[in-house]
């Protein structure tokens, strides 16, 4: 295990290299830490069994000059044990690792503020923990202020700060320590919309300077549109590496396929949310693709055929079809049947296919499920229903919407309504 | 291949040093924030420094000048006082060490920096306090006419003595106290056990020269020295201040030449044991 960290970016070299590096832990036990338990265990010759987890396996990464790497992973795929190794908190185990280039986290703002200091003091604190000199941190104490927003409260203790306050303090002197890497947790959930667009613009800033900045996140698309690569980490192994778009797309399907899998187990306590009284039924729903492929994702704007396989025995008349559409977070976004689309089945009997087709998917990235449903034509009896049925992976599209469930559709004009015919309006 | 083994070592520590010194600032600002917390919602503020060595100055003199005047020694609270000093700084020295890394979890598991700056800041910070409270040694030394020794010139080697054994002894302790929360048990009571080991209330020359153990004549005061670089140490002082002697220079030299060594072993331990910290904090 080998070890380097330079101050500063070494021309022509990687920022950071990873070779071969695996991190180990020792599942902790409690006692294990007493001196006492140490003696007995001595005396005694027994040796618990050593039980050793690896949240890192040998992981080589070169990281260059400017890259803006976002790292995709489940939880406990290693992205934090990473982090730490690349900060210094940690060593390896095994491997070698070289940073060269001041390393800044922005995982911990605010870490080391002294609550009896005021925030003027705790910048000159906080600054030379980062490794800043007087000289460098009298220079910048000012634009720290400055970028802070807070005003008088600068010379107040900060243990009378509101979190926001803690929290824009820590980033600015975080992000005016010059550092050469970045490392930055999420998206910046840092104090209000305002002060967000700022701390993006600060870092556009740094990508202009030549930074290096290693983003870990959840959400894809804060990844794609930030990032000049990703990397997917998982069970502490890089599982691709690449342009963000296609890491970003295996990343997601491999999601997807683990939630493909985890809703055939789930079909074993289906019987719970299935009720009806079972005179017609659907035995399968499919969602297929335009070409009439079975698929558990679609992107956004894509044609979306739902197809309901059903089975009566004896002839049912006038059933109605239904489907509902939840997203992940239990909102109801669309519930059409054929009654309301005017569609009149008459008798059914045997087996059949009844088709809900969707042109054009307004439907935002996002993971929803489907519900199936066939009732009597008064709406009175319940024949089958099945609660999510099956669960489905929306991907980004063709839209570019990035907030809510849905793409509206609609466009943007600047329309040339003039402030007489508003008043018009108004003394109406 | 030795010989390149020989210049990583080199540069490792070198490496290690220039880091170190790029977080100076932080050390200072270490400093400056433990003593402003110190003194916080006291209403003497830094005057107890100056009172707390005299509080005890007085104590002792009581105790050993008027209820047990057998051991009586000529001025004896300027004595007293003369090694009173020291010691604390050295005790102080010790407690304050003993958790300066285990109680700044929160920064050692977030941010990373050199951490031997914590046990040394910590250290700085009672030396400042110590160099304050030399104040009251000095108006004391006045008072009793105390003879200066033409070898005063020499102290701030002595203090820089004892701070870099100080040092020493706080990285191998601050170390063992992230592994073991034991450590600061079983320091309380050698510290109280130093204390009556060192001639700093009473003088050495009250100690029987030999001792028999065991059929065996042993030098006891020769060996309270060799075994307790704090008595030789204080005995420094003494002979500075109390005595108006010339130190030894071999006794000086052998005394320097241990903190040295204690110093080394004590970096060389932290080193070894401190990037274990993030994970065992």
């Amino acid at each position: 295990m080998t070890v380097v960290r330079r101050p500063a970016v070494e021309p022509g070299q990687p920022v950071i290299e990873l070779h071969d590096v695996s991190r180990s832990f020792r599942k902790h036990r409690d006692f294990e830490r007493s001196l006492q338990q140490r003696l007995v265990r001595a005396l005694t010759r027994r040796r618990p069994p050593i039980d050793v987890f690896f949240p890192l396996k040998d992981v080589s990464l070169r990281i260059e000059t400017g890259d803006f790497l976002g790292i995709l992973g489940p939880n406990g795929a290693g992205k934090s044990t990473l982090l730490k190794l690349i900060t210094g908190i940690i060593p390896p185990t095994t491997g070698d690792l070289t940073v060269n280039g001041r390393v800044c986290s922005l995982l911990e703002l605010g870490a080391g503020f002294h609550p009896d200091l005021t925030g003027r003091e705790n910048i000159y604190l906080n600054g030379s923990i980062y490794g800043m000199s007087r000289r460098a941190i009298d220079k910048r104490v000012e634009r720290i202020i400055d970028f802070a927003e807070l005003g008088d409260f600068i010379d107040t203790p900060v243990k009378h700060y509101s979190s926001g306050m803690y929290v824009r303090l820590g980033f600015s002197v975080a992000i005016h320590t010059d550092p050469d890497i970045l490392l930055v947790d999420e998206v910046l959930a840092v104090g209000d919309v305002n002060f967000q667009q700022k701390c993006l613009r600060s870092i556009e800033l740094f990508r202009n300077r030549g930074g290096t900045l290693i983003l870990v996140s959840h959400d894809l698309s804060t990844i794609q549109s930030v990032c000049t690569r990703a990397i997917w980490l998982e069970d502490g192994r890089i599982h691709a590496d690449g342009d963000p778009l296609n890491v970003g797309m295996a990343y997601l399907e491999s999601m997807a396929q683990r939630e493909h899998e985890h809703t055939q187990v789930d079909a074993a306590n289906e019987a719970s949310r299935r009720w009806g009284t079972g005179r017609i039924r659907i035995h399968t729903a499919e969602l297929c693709s335009a070409d009439g492929q079975p698929r558990d994702y679609f992107h956004n704007g894509e044609t979306l055929h739902i197809r309901l396989h059903y089975h009566a025995d004896h002839a049912v008349s006038g059933p109605i079809f239904g489907i509902a559409i939840h997203h992940q977070n239990g909102a109801h976004v669309a519930g059409p049947n054929t009654d309301f689309d005017g569609l009149v089945l008459g008798d059914l009997q045997g087996d059949g296919c009844v088709e809900y087709i969707v042109p054009a998917l307004p439907l935002l990235e996002g993971v929803y499920s489907l519900t199936v449903a066939i009732v009597d034509a008064t709406n009175t009896e319940t024949y089958d229903y099945r609660d999510r049925l099956s669960q489905f992976r929306v991907l980004r599209g063709a839209a570019t919407d990035r907030y809510g469930l849905v793409a509206l559709g609609g466009h943007w004009q600047l329309s040339k309504i003039n402030t007489t015919s508003r008043e018009a309006m108004f003394q109406e | 291949m030795s010989v390149t083994i020989e210049q990583s070592r080199l540069a490792r520590i070198t490496a290690r040093g220039s880091d170190l010194w790029r977080y100076r600032e932080l050390i200072r600002n270490l400093v400056m924030s433990s003593l402003k917390g110190r003194y916080k919602n006291s209403a003497l503020g830094f005057v107890w420094s100056l009172l707390n060595p005299l509080g005890m100055m007085l104590v002792f003199t009581i105790v050993f000048g008027f209820l047990m005047p057998d051991v009586r020694v000529e001025k004896y609270p300027l004595f007293v006082l003369t090694g009173l000093l020291p010691w604390n700084f050295f005790s102080a020295s010790i407690n304050a060490g003993l958790y300066s890394v285990v109680g700044s979890s929160n920064l050692v598991k977030k941010v990373y920096f050199p951490r031997e700056v914590l046990p040394i800041a910590s250290v700085l910070s009672q030396l400042i306090n110590f160099l304050l409270a030399f104040a009251v040694l000095f108006v004391a030394l006045i008072v009793f006419q105390a003879s200066f020794s033409p070898w005063l010139w020499t102290l701030p080697f002595v203090i820089l003595i004892q701070t870099v054994f100080s040092t020493g002894v706080v990285l191998i302790l601050s170390t063992l106290n992230v592994f073991y929360r034991d450590t600061a048990m079983i320091t309380e009571v050698v510290m109280l056990a130093w204390f009556f080991l060192t001639p700093v209330v009473y003088s050495v020359a009250l100690l029987p020269e030999t001792i028999q153990v065991l059929g065996v004549a042993l030098p006891l005061q020769r060996l309270v020295y060799i075994f307790n670089p704090v008595a030789s140490l204080i005995a420094i002082y003494r002979d500075l201040l109390y005595w108006g002697y010339r130190t030894d220079v071999d006794f000086f030299i052998r005394t320097a030449l241990t903190a040295l060594a204690v110093f080394a072993f004590g970096y060389w331990f932290f080193l070894r044991y401190s990037e274990r910290f993030g994970e065992e904090l």
